[in-house]
């Protein structure tokens, strides 16, 4: 198997293997199936189009793991995955929000989670008016809650 | 060829420069106003775009030194407990503002005289009510009116939705018996004057869209361009300067190539808020004004107030909707804002009550404080906060210091090679005693809403909107920069209208009381035209 694949995609084979043991560990699908790992919510597709920058941070990070992180059992990985982020904080958060910035946007994820998909304009949110029958105490005490004259 | 004079000249198109240039087109004068920003194109707004919430950490990020656009210039915080915040363009902050729009209270302008600190202002409540009202229906504020806390008003479009946090909040406000009352905003809660309602996008800190938040570029703009007043982009003033009988004749300033260029003028008014303005004053030197222009008194620059700002959010079982609705306008409480010796502080605050995060913010926002793992636990984690989240914001009352300041960096320089603005801040002993007040006081609030937990944070350092009282209002040369119609002691055909005259910063959003203020100084110039310089 070729090291480089084809196409634009910026990682190795090597290095997407990687990243998808990573991304299954930091995002994992729920018990129940409902909610998808963030291996499956198209990171490489994301990653071209709305994060092509983030790339040299991505490799950096992935340095961080031997070849063998993707073999190890869950909570190895997962102690891995706590001393790169001890070691390097930053680094560590800057990858956390990529992954998560793909997570929910994913329209299966936002489904779950009650958001409505793609943009938030044109179609905005329905919220209730309230109900201002609740303003009645306030203005029952109105003596009590009034404004000091100079 | 004649030389190219224009009778006034505003420098800086946001909430200030957009409504005293509005009022001014009245006179029929030759108006021009200067913005160093960009027209922004509301297509381009974050919330058209499904990854929404991390271009608002980009290129619409409220910090101009993360933003970092060319129409931006640096600033330094490194000395300053709060960084300050804004965006440069039509518009101004109002671009990115939350649209939170209380007034200042008639208290507000006698602290002195009402609790002995500080300094009153040269100005009353009732001086600026009718200012008021015409921005109120300038800019198209929702509300409602009775609100026992103020003198009577009437903003002309009905509230925004409480929606689901409001409720919920209002009734522990209720069993405690605490005032509270739906937040006016500068939001439109119905169709009004050419523009469609709010429809509740969410992201109203990285701009409008819809075009439902009242910013200045579609409220006072359209019109006062309309009514002739010239609106020149890409040009950044360096420097206001003298003739040789210390008027100001004009301003050198950068256009978009970066070419010097020099603009006569009769009039000079500063409307670039509380760090832009004395960041101009105090670099137009010279022989009549070796420390800057119209600093006789020595307090361009000083005085400098935010309003320290925590927040406190509280967690429900039950499921609120809060990533949906305008982010900073649902209701208040000013229980807490009057002065009340026995809490062991002066003056007061007020707490906001504001929407939640979206699923971006909230995952990272939970990874930060340890409440949102990743890995096995996230999802459940996610699942339990996620819109189930009412957050009180409490906004303090931030006393005036002279050791507070906007000097000029004496290294770090903007595009143009103008010296950035240094900003040197800190919180005093009282605002740091009233926010442990309000912090306690809004955990209060949360439990008897019925959240199951409540959590707290600040003083927040990201938090400097309010740019206040670095070139003060007053009648005493000696003690202000200003007279009380907004005209300086020392240049007589200079004025300021943005929030640097602010002798105190009251505890509430100020964008209402600068407009207020920017209306009710032109209005004075048109009355004294005849004799604008005595």
């Amino acid at each position: 198997m070729p090291e480089i694949i084809s196409t634009d995609y910026p990682l190795t084979r090597s290095q997407q293997v990687l990243l998808a043991a990573l991304l299954d560990t930091l995002v994992p699908a729920s018990d129940d199936g409902v909610m998808p790992s963030a291996t499956d919510v198209g990171f490489d597709a994301y990653l071209l189009a709305q994060a092509e920058e983030f790339v040299p941070l991505l490799v950096s990070a992935l340095q961080r793991f031997e070849p063998s992180f993707v073999d190890l059992p869950l909570t190895d990985r997962c102690e891995r995955v706590r001393e790169f982020s001890a070691n390097d904080p930053a680094l560590f958060q800057a990858l956390l929000t990529r992954v998560y910035d793909c997570y929910y946007q994913n329209d299966r994820v936002r489904v779950q989670i009650g958001v409505a998909t793609g943009a938030p304009f044109p179609q905005g949110n329905q919220v209730p008016p309230g109900d201002l029958s609740l303003l009645d105490p306030v203005i029952e005490h109105r003596a009590r809650h009034v404004y000091r004259k100079p | 060829m004649a030389e190219d004079i224009v009778d006034v000249l505003i420098i800086g198109a946001g909430a200030s420069g957009a409504a005293v240039s509005w009022s001014l087109a009245d006179t029929r004068m030759r108006i021009v106003c200067f913005e160093q920003g960009d027209w922004t194109n509301p297509a381009d707004y974050p919330s058209t775009a499904s990854n929404w919430e991390s271009q608002a950490y980009g290129p619409y990020h409220i910090d101009p030194n993360v933003r970092g656009r060319d129409t931006d210039y640096p600033i330094n915080n490194d000395d300053s407990a709060v960084t300050v915040v804004n965006f440069n363009g039509v518009g101004g902050s109002t671009i990115l503002y939350g649209a939170h729009f209380p007034r200042l209270h008639p208290s507000d302008f006698r602290v002195r005289t009402l609790d002995g600190v500080a300094d009153d202002w040269p100005i009353d409540y009732d001086t600026l009510q009718p200012y008021f009202a015409t921005n109120d229906r300038m800019m198209g504020v929702s509300g409602l009116a009775g609100d026992p806390m103020y003198p009577a008003k009437q903003p002309p479009l009905p509230p925004l939705p409480m929606g689901l946090v409001g409720e919920t909040v209002a009734r522990g406000f209720n069993k405690l018996g605490w005032h509270w009352w739906p937040s006016d905003s500068a939001i439109i809660s119905q169709p009004y004057q050419g523009r469609d309602k709010c429809v509740n996008l969410g992201p109203c800190l990285s701009g409008c869209a819809q075009g439902g938040k009242s910013s200045t570029d579609i409220t006072y703009w359209p019109e006062a361009i309309r009514r002739g007043v010239e609106l020149r982009t890409r040009c950044r003033v360096r420097e206001v300067t003298v003739n040789e009988h210390g008027f100001a004749n004009g301003v050198v300033y950068y256009n978009a190539a970066g070419e010097e260029c020099f603009q006569r003028a009769e009039v000079v008014v500063m409307a670039c808020n509380g760090v832009g303005t004395p960041r101009i004053l105090l670099n137009s030197k010279s022989t009549q004004f070796p420390d800057g222009l119209a600093n006789g008194s020595g307090l361009v620059g000083k005085n400098l107030m935010f309003h320290p700002i925590a927040f406190v959010q509280g967690l429900f079982d039950e499921r609120l909707d809060s990533h949906k609705g305008p982010q900073a306008c649902c209701i208040l409480s000013k229980q807490f804002y009057e002065t009340d010796q026995s809490r062991g502080f002066v003056r007061g605050y007020n707490m906001q009550i504001a929407r939640g995060a979206g699923p971006l913010g909230t995952a990272m926002g939970g990874f930060v404080s340890g409440t949102i793992p990743w890995g096995h636990g996230h999802h459940e984690a996610f699942r339990q906060r996620f819109d189930h989240v009412a957050s009180i914001g409490i906004v303090c009352e931030d006393l005036p210091e002279e050791r507070n300041t906007v000097t000029l960096d004496p290294t770090r320089v903007d595009s143009n090679g103008i010296p950035a603005p240094k900003i040197t801040y800190r919180y005093s002993d009282n605002s740091l005693r009233m926010m442990e007040h309000g912090q306690a006081r809004a955990t209060e609030a949360l439990q008897a809403a019925g959240a199951r937990s409540v959590t707290s944070s600040g003083p927040m350092r990201m938090s400097g909107w309010h740019l206040l009282g670095t070139a003060r209002a007053g009648n005493d040369p000696q003690r202000s920069v200003v007279n009380h119609w907004g005209r300086s002691h020392d240049v007589k055909n200079l004025f300021i209208v943005d929030g640097s005259v602010f002798v105190t910063g009251g505890g509430v959003n100020p964008a209402s009381t600068i407009q207020a203020w920017a209306l009710y100084v032109a209005d004075t110039m048109k009355k004294n035209l005849a004799n604008l310089f005595d």
